[in-house]
């Protein structure tokens, strides 16, 4: 048997074995008339009998499935006729690569070297084996678990407790598949970056103020030397963000404070989800937009009032950033304002406060802190968005502070660097690894002070 | 429910009222919360209102300064005058009369600000002092008549929550009578109390009580007793007794004042 056959039979042994468990542990106790006996529910038995009989015979599959080439290769190694084992290291992989190819059937055998096709014919013959092996294996390691634990179900026997131990055991694995990832990513980001660090110092990375990263292929080719001062991408990112915030922070609050306090709840209940609606919306939509609108509706405005505006400007791209963020921030105000107790509002109404005086000096004071949160991570999110800037901002490392000109951004360049066949030995490409790295620490520092204020301020009113 | 609405029993009237109310109905949507009630009240004296809950006593309370108007649904009907002057008068500005008439609440609602900013907030929004000089005096003299200055005279920079319940309900008593109003109105101020911080509540009622009038709406019938010059006791909307506190409690006209005094329910 193939082992996806092998795997869906082991599972329909377990659903046997499931049925074998119950039906036990229900002639135990003489029937369902006994079932107040059991320590367990009937299905509990029945669930413990199938993780016995298909946990371990599917781990043996699993652990075969991922071991078995390397350990076929090694074997057929040893035996391998000299002229091929005399191979250098380089030509030998390419010997296996042929192999493998042959194996899978992606080439005919009549198209390799004879050392080849036998040594495929080879790793064919023992695959046979060891599958029949392994089935054979499976199959007795199940059989035998689900009769042992069949044979030792009593009424006392604590199944719910050994089943449930089990799913706590595979619920922590998913989540730590998710903690592994990322770390893992983190990790591959670090070292990457360590590299880049390697070939140019970080000092000037950090501070040096021209960015140019082609790096000839050949030591012949003119501009051979990259220039990595990240500078002008950290300044665009910024000028970007900073732009970004401008529209998003106004207006998004605007909108919470009158939709939290002043709209009618009609209102509230058609408006509310239409600005979510925004959120949804795919940035590349959004890039879209300010490619073919925002951008040539700015360049036409400053022309009529004599300004000079790229057609890739930092405005562009900053204001439909802006526009992408606003649902953002005014749902999270949203959600602050309204958790802001009645009974304060009650009391600054009670002194004959107005409506607006109560908004201003009680209720977002109050729900301050909740809101720079709220803006904190939206600014982790400008400063980590692509696809607009990508589309909107250019590629152009000005260093510049004029909204009207091309700027270019951390995640753009990270792109640019990225895109089409790379040699990942490069300082070209390991520089996109330490633009990530400080994307990631800056966005994670913002998120760690974003949950943090909120946190404490959730604790204020609980 | 009988929704015709009772005659209340005992003297309804008082000299030279503040309050005067007369035929008020109050409607939650289609809920009738209040039912026809007729009653004055006094300068310089405390009125208790008592009564099983969901009796409408909180609900008239909150007729006094408006404050229904913020509860999306409630309609408030017939006449309630502040000094002869309708409340509900379009010429009548809610801002000005909820500064004429303060409230204290149930639950201790200090502002995310200073004890001071707390204190200083309603003289500041209605533009009651001049200077800076002015202002300290007014918190200053709030916060005295509050019996909290003693406890409070060293860390008035410090946020308002810091204080605990009782000091937090002293300090919303300051806030109020720092706009110098005619009336406080008091919701349960002493339910989210421990006994001592209680009695140090009373005791300032009682002080309070010679320059303003006072309503106040509390579950403990002792409270009442201890704290109020005369006691309306309502029923299931309807303004059932009221009179003088002495003669209600020690003479009740009403057999559901009396059944409700005597512990017979509630």
């Amino acid at each position: 048997m193939t082992p996806s056959i092998l795997i869906i039979a082991l599972l329909l042994l377990s659903f046997i074995a499931y049925q074998l468990g119950k039906a036990r542990s229900l002639a135990v106790v003489g029937g369902a008339r006994g079932i107040r006996n059991l320590h367990s529910l009937p299905g509990h038995y029945g669930l413990l009998t199938a993780l016995w009989c298909g946990l371990p015979a599917l781990l043996v599959v699993l652990v075969w499935v991922a071991v078995q080439d390397q350990v076929l290769i090694a074997l057929i190694s040893a035996q391998l006729p000299p002229e091929v084992r005399s191979l250098s290291s380089d030509q030998f992989v390419l010997f296996l690569n042929d192999l493998r190819n042959v194996v899978a059937g992606n080439i005919p055998a009549s198209q390799v070297s004879p050392a080849t096709a036998a040594a495929a014919g080879e790793y064919l013959r023992l695959q046979g084996i060891a599958r029949l092996a392994l089935t054979a294996l499976a199959f007795a390691l199940g059989i035998v678990a689900m009769l042992v634990v069949r044979g030792r179900i009593r009424a006392d026997l604590r199944a719910r407790n050994s089943v449930e131990r089990v799913l706590e055991g595979m619920l922590f694995l998913c989540s730590l598949v998710a903690v592994l990832t990322t770390i893992g990513i983190i990790l591959s980001v670090v070292f990457e970056a360590t590299r880049f660090f390697g070939i140019v110092p970080a000092q000037d990375f950090l501070f040096g103020t021209k960015w140019s990263p082609q790096m000839a292929i050949r030591a012949d080719q003119v501009g051979s030397s990259g220039a990595f001062g990240a500078v002008p991408l950290f300044a665009g990112t910024l000028l970007i963000s900073a732009i970004a915030m401008l529209v998003a922070v106004p207006i998004g609050l605007f909108s919470a404070i009158y939709l939290a306090e002043y709209a009618p709840s009609k209102v509230r209940s058609v408006v509310k989800p239409l600005l979510e609606v925004l959120a949804g919306v795919p940035t590349v939509v959004y890039g879209f937009f300010a490619v073919t609108t925002v951008g040539p509706l700015l360049r036409t405005a400053g022309e009529s009032m004599g300004l000079s505006v790229a057609g890739e400007s930092a405005l562009a791209a900053g204001l439909v950033m802006g526009i992408m963020i606003i649902p953002f921030v005014s749902s999270l105000a949203d959600d602050m304002i309204t958790a802001v107790p009645q009974s304060l509002r009650d009391g600054a109404y009670a002194l004959g406060a107005t409506r607006s005086e109560t908004i201003k000096q009680v209720v977002l004071r109050a729900a301050l802190p909740g809101i720079v949160g709220g803006v904190l991570l939206a600014i982790s999110r400008a400063i980590g968005e692509t696809m607009i800037v990508v589309m909107a901002a250019g590629l152009a490392a000005n260093l510049t502070a004029n909204p009207l000109e091309a700027v270019t951004t951390v995640t753009v360049q990270i792109v640019t660097l990225l895109v089409g066949d790379q040699e990942f030995d490069s300082p070209k490409t390991l520089a996109a690894f330490a633009l990530g790295l400080v994307l990631f620490i800056v966005t994670l520092v913002l998120n760690v002070i974003a949950l943090y204020v909120v946190r404490k301020y959730r604790e204020q009113y609980e | 429910m009988n929704d015709a609405a009772k005659t209340t029993i005992g003297t309804i009237t008082v000299a030279e009222p503040v309050f005067s109310c007369r035929n008020v109905d109050v409607y939650y949507g289609d809920k009738h919360a209040i039912k026809n009630v007729n009653i004055d009240i006094g300068r310089k004296q405390v009125l208790a209102m008592i009564g099983p809950s969901g009796c409408g006593k909180s609900t008239f309370l909150r007729c006094l300064n408006r404050m229904n108007d913020t509860i999306v649904g409630a309609r408030v009907e017939g006449a309630i005058t502040l000094d002869g002057q309708d409340i509900h008068d379009k010429r009548q500005d809610v801002v000005q009369l909820r500064a004429r008439v303060g409230m204290v609440f149930q639950k201790p609602n200090p502002f995310p600000k200073s004890i001071y900013e707390n204190v200083a907030y309603g003289p500041r929004i209605h533009g009651l002092a001049a200077n800076r000089g002015e202002l300290d005096e007014i918190v200053n003299q709030s916060l005295r008549r509050a019996g909290l200055w003693e406890e409070v005279k060293d860390r008035l920079n410090q946020p308002g929550t810091s204080l605990s319940g009782g000091q937090q309900q002293r300090l919303c008593i300051a806030r109020t009578i720092a706009v110098n109003p005619e009336v406080i109105l008091m919701d349960e101020p002493c339910s989210a109390l421990d006994p001592i911080a209680t009695a140090r509540i009373e005791d300032l009622i009682d002080e309070l009580r010679e320059s303003y009038a006072i309503c106040i709406v509390t579950h403990s019938m002792q409270q009442a007793a201890r704290v109020s010059q005369r006691t309306a006791y309502f029923h299931l909307g309807d303004l059932v007794e009221v009179g003088d506190t002495n003669l209600i409690f020690t003479n009740p006209q009403a057999k559901l004042t009396e059944d409700y005094i005597t512990g017979r329910f509630g």
